[in-house]
């Protein structure tokens, strides 16, 4: 999967030393995305980010600023119309179909303002999906990984049953959950809390960010919610097509006015 | 603990096919309705082939059966003499050419032609049979008859008569004795015990005691003697002029001939030559159930490809859901392919467990008997065909499975983008 775009050891050696030594997992170079039709609509003028290892990220911005479509982008669910996105150091522009699917399950994770949880199956079959997709099935250590995951976000007496048996908040701690089921390097989350009331939203959010900390994965979060952004670790502002990144100062003030 | 589901995937369906297995089940197991439906498309698809073909096939079989049962499959006789052209062209004395006039012709070594026609495949039965015309007579009204002089117990296997009896018997016939035909009985208003005169068209006469009378309800039949009295008769010695043969496979009798042919000097006549039209008609019947089940199977594959459309534009969120989390194309291709499996396999083997049924209860029903011989008069003549059962299932699978690779294609080709928007 690795090619010419890829990054060096020695650089990656070098990105990691600018952000503490946390490696770099996604970087854009310029990313442009323009939704063509009638009328073109430019959504993204050319944006350049890096996020790390260990991260926690908010982006905010209003409806339609393009926060959603950077998401899908950074996730490789959608291909950007110029610049370069690396995903754990590949440029996902040379990656044929299924070496995308491939990277998507091993380095990326989803949550969805909707949990989107198969109701076919039980909590912990969904937990386990990524696992199955990717192997055709868990074995007891993948198994015992997402027990001990479904556990430490208090679903332990849900396993079994079926998405339509649990609360809202149950399902996105579930779906939380099968976001790290394949151990991914990014969780890209697209206002995760969303559909919940602030309590469960707020549980939701404290269990991203523990198993931020815990795992070391990075977490890219969109939010509405001013209060889950000041939690993050960084807030990136999308505005007209371009990003910026705030501090948690300047968002407050933001917020103030 | 590993589900029932868990374990049957696992025992079933290789590692690498087990999340497409597992999500193709579910779909099915949570489809509800809409599951019911489409086994049922395919299951009346099948339904439809086997009774059709039953019931076609089984026509088939009993129109061939009542047509061929009393008529011997394979004439063995001498052939008559072709009529030449004239070699002396420079002076022709006539361009007609003129049939020769029918002769009895005699098989004098019919024992040997006998013995060697039993020794081939497909052969059931073989009778020496002397044949003619001749008059039957009681008092002073001679009529008409077509004579037949044979062993009756190998004569009744190849043009039963013991079972076409009204009265009286036929095997065990003694040397004064004639079974006659109905028509034949009341021309000459005679009955079983009476004695009637036989005179053949080479003059011999004799009379006989009627032993029992037939009916088979196709017009006037032929009086049956011995072997022994239809040669003294035609006045043949120990010779016989036809052999009549009777196999196992009447459609395969044009090899039977051939072969006869070729080890006899004699010709051997199928009887497919006498009815070839009806052997057309007999095609015909097969083509027409080969076309309505074409028709119906295609009708149930359009049936299941628009419920599957239909499924897939439900699941196109689950769709999208799935390649973010790196299901690819050609997986959710499989997922589809095995859910129209899986509808194939339950619908036909469901429509071939009732389609077996309504053949079976169908084929029960009897029409009432207006012959009067008290025979099975079946409504509907139909035959339970494994082969043709075999087939539907296997063709229903096939187009179901047909069917299933369009929705198929379109989920697979999902942006989840689009989808999860």
């Amino acid at each position: 999967m690795k090619n010419s775009e890829t990054i060096t050891v020695d650089e990656l050696a070098v990105e990691q030393n600018s952000n503490g030594g946390s490696p770099l997992v996604v970087e854009t170079r310029g990313l442009k995305k323009t939704y063509f039709g009638k009328i073109d609509v430019p959504v993204l003028h050319g944006l350049d980010i890096k996020i790390y290892a260990h991260e926690f990220v908010a982006i905010i911005g209003q409806s339609g600023s393009g926060k959603s479509t950077l998401l899908n982008i950074l996730g490789a669910l959608d291909v950007p119309t110029g610049g370069t996105v690396l995903i754990n150091g590949t440029d996902i522009s040379t990656l044929d179909e299924d070496e995308l699917a491939t990277l998507r399950s091993d380095d990326v994770g989803f949550i969805f303002q909707s949990h989107y949880l198969l109701n076919e199956f039980t909590c912990l079959e969904n937990a386990l999906m990524p696992v199955t997709i990717r192997h055709g099935e868990a074995d007891e250590e993948q198994t015992d990984r997402v027990l001990r995951l479904l556990e430490r976000v208090g679903l332990s007496d849900q396993i079994n049953k079926h998405p339509d048996e649990m609360s809202g908040g149950q399902n996105q701690r579930c779906a939380i959950v099968r976001s790290l089921a394949n151990s991914p390097k990014i969780i890209l989350a697209d206002e995760p809390t969303g559909n919940l009331d602030s309590r469960s939203g707020e549980e939701v959010f404290s269990m991203m960010r523990e198993m931020n900390r815990e795992s070391g994965v990075a977490f890219v979060m969109i939010t509405h919610d001013d209060r889950l952004a000041q939690a993050a670790d960084r807030i990136l502002l999308i505005e007209d097509g371009n990003i910026f990144e705030i501090s948690k100062e300047a968002h407050r003030e933001r917020v103030a006015k | 603990m590993k589900s029932f589901f868990n374990i049957f995937i696992s025992a079933l369906v290789p590692k690498k096919l087990r999340f497409e297995f597992q999500l193709a089940l579910r779909h099915l197991l949570s489809g509800g309705w809409q599951t019911i439906l489409t086994i049922s498309a395919v299951a009346a698809g099948v339904i439809i082939v086997i009774f059709i073909t039953s019931l076609i096939f089984g026509l088939q079989e009993m129109m061939s059966d009542l047509l061929t049962e009393s008529i011997p499959h394979v004439v063995v006789q001498v052939e008559d003499p072709k009529p030449k052209t004239l070699t002396n062209t420079e002076n022709p004395t006539s361009s007609r050419i003129e049939e020769q006039a029918s002769q009895l012709k005699f098989i004098d070594n019919w024992e040997q032609v006998v013995r060697t026609i039993r020794g081939l495949p497909n052969v059931r039965g073989v009778s020496p049979v002397v044949s003619g015309q001749g008059f039957a007579s009681k008092g002073a009204n001679p009529v008409g008859v077509s004579v037949v002089g044979a062993e009756p117990e190998l004569l009744d296997v190849i043009t039963p008569i013991t079972k076409d009896l009204t009265s009286g018997k036929y095997r065990g016939l003694g040397s004064d004795e004639i079974v006659i035909d109905a028509e034949l009985a009341k021309d000459l208003n005679t009955q079983v015990g009476e004695r009637i005169r036989l005179t053949s068209s080479s003059g011999q006469s004799d009379s006989f005691t009627i032993a029992g009378i037939y009916s088979r309800g196709q017009g006037r039949g032929s009086a049956y003697v011995t072997l022994r009295n239809g040669q003294s008769l035609f006045g043949f010695g120990t010779s016989v002029n036809v052999i009549y043969v009777k196999v196992y496979n009447i459609y395969d009798v044009e090899n039977l001939s051939n072969t006869i042919m070729a080890l006899t000097p004699y010709e051997a006549k199928p009887w497919t030559i006498d009815f070839s039209r009806f052997l057309v008609n007999m095609q015909m019947m097969g083509a027409s159930a080969y076309l309505i089940s074409i028709f119906s199977l295609i009708a149930s594959a359009f049936a299941i490809a628009s419920v599957l459309v239909v499924s897939v534009l439900q699941k196109s969120s689950q769709i999208g859901i799935l390649k973010s989390m790196g299901a690819r194309q050609r997986q959710i291709l499989t997922v589809f392919i095995f859910e129209g499996l899986g509808v194939a396999i339950m619908g036909s083997s469901l429509g071939a467990v009732i389609g077996m049924m309504i053949v079976h209860f169908i084929g029960l029903l009897e029409r009432p008997d207006s012959t009067g011989t008290g025979a099975s008069n079946a409504m509907f003549p139909v035959r339970i065909l494994p082969l043709y059962i075999g087939l539907a299932i296997l063709a229903a699978i096939i187009t179901t499975v047909i069917a299933a690779v369009l929705p198929a294609r379109q989920a697979a080709k999902l942006n989840p983008v689009d989808v999860m928007r």
